[in-house]
């Protein structure tokens, strides 16, 4: 059956051509359910004015054609769709369990020692603890096809390092504070690399160019050399 | 039809108005970084205004054509050459097979247009053609041009001579003022802050790109102790890192911000980011949301009076 959420919200412009809304809820799978409700609900209250809805971990930020829109009632509207509650709409939106091969080893995790060390655990038990829990997929974002995921162990909690390295590769698997995720393109980056996939996070010309969305649920699994070296030869 | 890169220039790439629609899935905008010179170029002839456009950086490309078909350019001024004779921007121009286009010394502005009165022959991905710089997609083969590629160019041909009216000339002086409004998490930075980056003048850094502007000059403090929601970043948004030195978001930037948002430069003077280059001064000046619509409202009309003639 599908429910009424409701969730204390605070509206803020963005900008001149945006609203972002700020959830006073703790990110997770509920929030992320409100939020895509949402997203439906503004789209068929406002057709065709909403150029882009961004999900982040406890917000949402509208963006308008301002030239198509009421700018000085637009606030207002979203606050009365909000007031409101909406229904949730994704109440029947599959889970997938997906697993992501990743080679742990040292070649492929330049910093899985330091992260250890600052952890006070051995680099094997990093891999054990980062490969036993399934992550909730919360939204996409940041860079193409890169997945905000939530479910690291406080164990593996780390800050970010204080001077971002200037060029991690596609595929590469790190841990940012409170966050572990995949970098979907290469990209400059301040995660510690604890290792790296052989398969595409993002691949702009297939069919499905994303390897998951919201909802699904990510399980990374510990490969050696070898098999990294035969998934990447038949992703070529 | 095609046209021959036999100089590549700095980064030359393919840009239309950009994807819209992708953002939460991480796919910034991309497109033009000064659209409006892309629709002026666009006009010039005769084409869809937002079609591709050949996007020119800093140092140009030389460009060898294989049949007659118009051409324009706007945007950023070149010493423009058609077969060693001066040609200019802002006006319709006809090439013959065999011409060759060079781009010599940059005059003014950072970025020109080229539009070619017909369809670049390449892929649409998300929604447009562009090329994606950062995530490599879009537009030829995903990167910026390199020498001896060829485009092709599909439906070519020569069009009305059209001349663009003097009004609509822009002049970029390397020294601009951006009308912005107050950021998100303007209440980060105590008023002393804030003043001071109103009434500072900033250098554009040499580290600039399609990502984003960095700005030197004064630190803006801010109160780290305010926590910080991240949430959608749009483009123009100008963030303050551990630096103090402000970063101003464009078209080929990340899609979720973390930094306190100072300011937001408005809709009317994003296509300003597209001419900046290192070395120029910016200023920024506070005004209420209500003048930037105002301004993006009263912009549009003034352009439609062409665009749409």
């Amino acid at each position: 059956m599908n429910k009424v959420s409701k969730i204390k919200t605070k509206i803020q412009w963005n900008g001149d051509t945006a609203l972002t809304l700020f959830f006073d809820e703790e990110a997770g799978e509920g929030l992320t359910r409100h939020i895509l409700s949402l997203v439906e609900e503004f789209k068929s209250t406002f057709p065709g004015m909403i150029t882009e809805a961004i999900p982040a971990y406890q917000s949402l930020t509208l963006c308008f054609d301002a030239l198509a829109i009421e700018t000085d009632t637009i606030e207002k509207s979203l606050g009365q769709v909000i007031e409101k509650g909406i229904t949730e709409t994704t109440g029947t939106v599959a889970s997938r369990l997906i697993e992501i091969p990743v080679c742990y080893q040292e070649a492929y995790s330049p910093d899985l020692e330091s992260l250890a060390e600052y952890c006070n655990l051995s680099p094997s038990e990093v891999i054990q603890q980062h490969t036993q829990n399934n992550y909730l997929v919360n939204m996409l974002g940041f860079l193409p096809g890169f997945l905000y995921l939530s479910g690291l162990v406080e164990q593996l909690n780390c800050p970010r390092k204080e001077i971002p390295s200037l060029k991690v590769s596609a595929g590469a698997v790190g841990i940012g504070g409170n966050q572990t995720g995949i970098y979907p393109v290469e990209s400059p980056g301040g995660w510690h690399i604890i290792g790296q996939t052989p398969i595409s996070i993002f691949s702009p010309t297939a069919k499905q160019p994303f390897i998951a969305q919201p909802l699904d649920k990510i399980r990374f699994v510990p490969i050696d050399i070898k098999k990294f070296e035969q998934l990447k030869r038949e992703q070529a | 039809m095609s046209l021959k890169f036999v100089r590549s220039g700095m980064q030359t790439s393919i840009q239309d108005s950009g994807r819209s629609g992708f953002m939460h899935q991480g796919i910034s905008r991309s497109g033009a970084m000064d659209p409006l010179s892309l629709q002026l170029a666009n006009w010039l002839v005769s084409n869809p205004l937002n079609q591709a456009t050949i996007e020119v950086t800093l140092i140009g490309p030389t460009i060898e054509f294989s049949q007659t078909l118009s051409i324009a350019i706007c945007g950023a001024e070149f010493d423009l050459y058609l077969n060693g004779e001066p040609v200019f921007n802002n006006e319709t121009i006809n090439v013959k097979a065999a011409d060759i286009l060079e781009f010599k010394q940059l005059r003014n502005g950072a970025r020109a247009y080229l539009a070619i009165a017909g369809e670049l022959k390449v892929d649409s991905l998300f929604g447009s053609q562009s090329t994606h710089l950062t995530a490599r997609f879009g537009g030829y083969k995903g990167r910026q041009i390199q020498a001896n590629d060829v485009l092709k160019v599909l439906s070519a041909q020569e069009t009305k001579k059209r001349e663009l009216p003097e009004a609509y000339r822009p002049t970029f002086t390397g020294s601009y003022l951006l009308r912005c409004c107050r950021g998100i998490e303007a209440d980060s930075f105590d008023q002393e802050s804030l003043d001071s980056f109103y009434h500072s003048t900033y250098k554009v850094s040499v580290d600039s790109n399609r990502m984003g502007l960095r700005l030197e000059g004064k630190p803006v403090p801010f109160n780290t102790s305010v926590e910080i929601i991240s949430s959608g970043l749009t483009q123009g948004s100008i963030q303050v890192p551990p630096s103090g030195l402000p970063i101003i978001s464009s078209v080929d930037g990340q899609t979720i911000g973390g930094y306190p948002r100072v300011a937001n430069v408005i809709s009317s003077d994003l296509n300003i980011l597209g001419q900046l280059k290192a070395g120029d001064k910016i200023g920024c000046l506070l005004v209420s949301r209500q003048k930037a619509w105002h301004h993006l409202k009263q912009k549009q009309t003034f352009l439609n009076k062409v665009l749409l003639s």
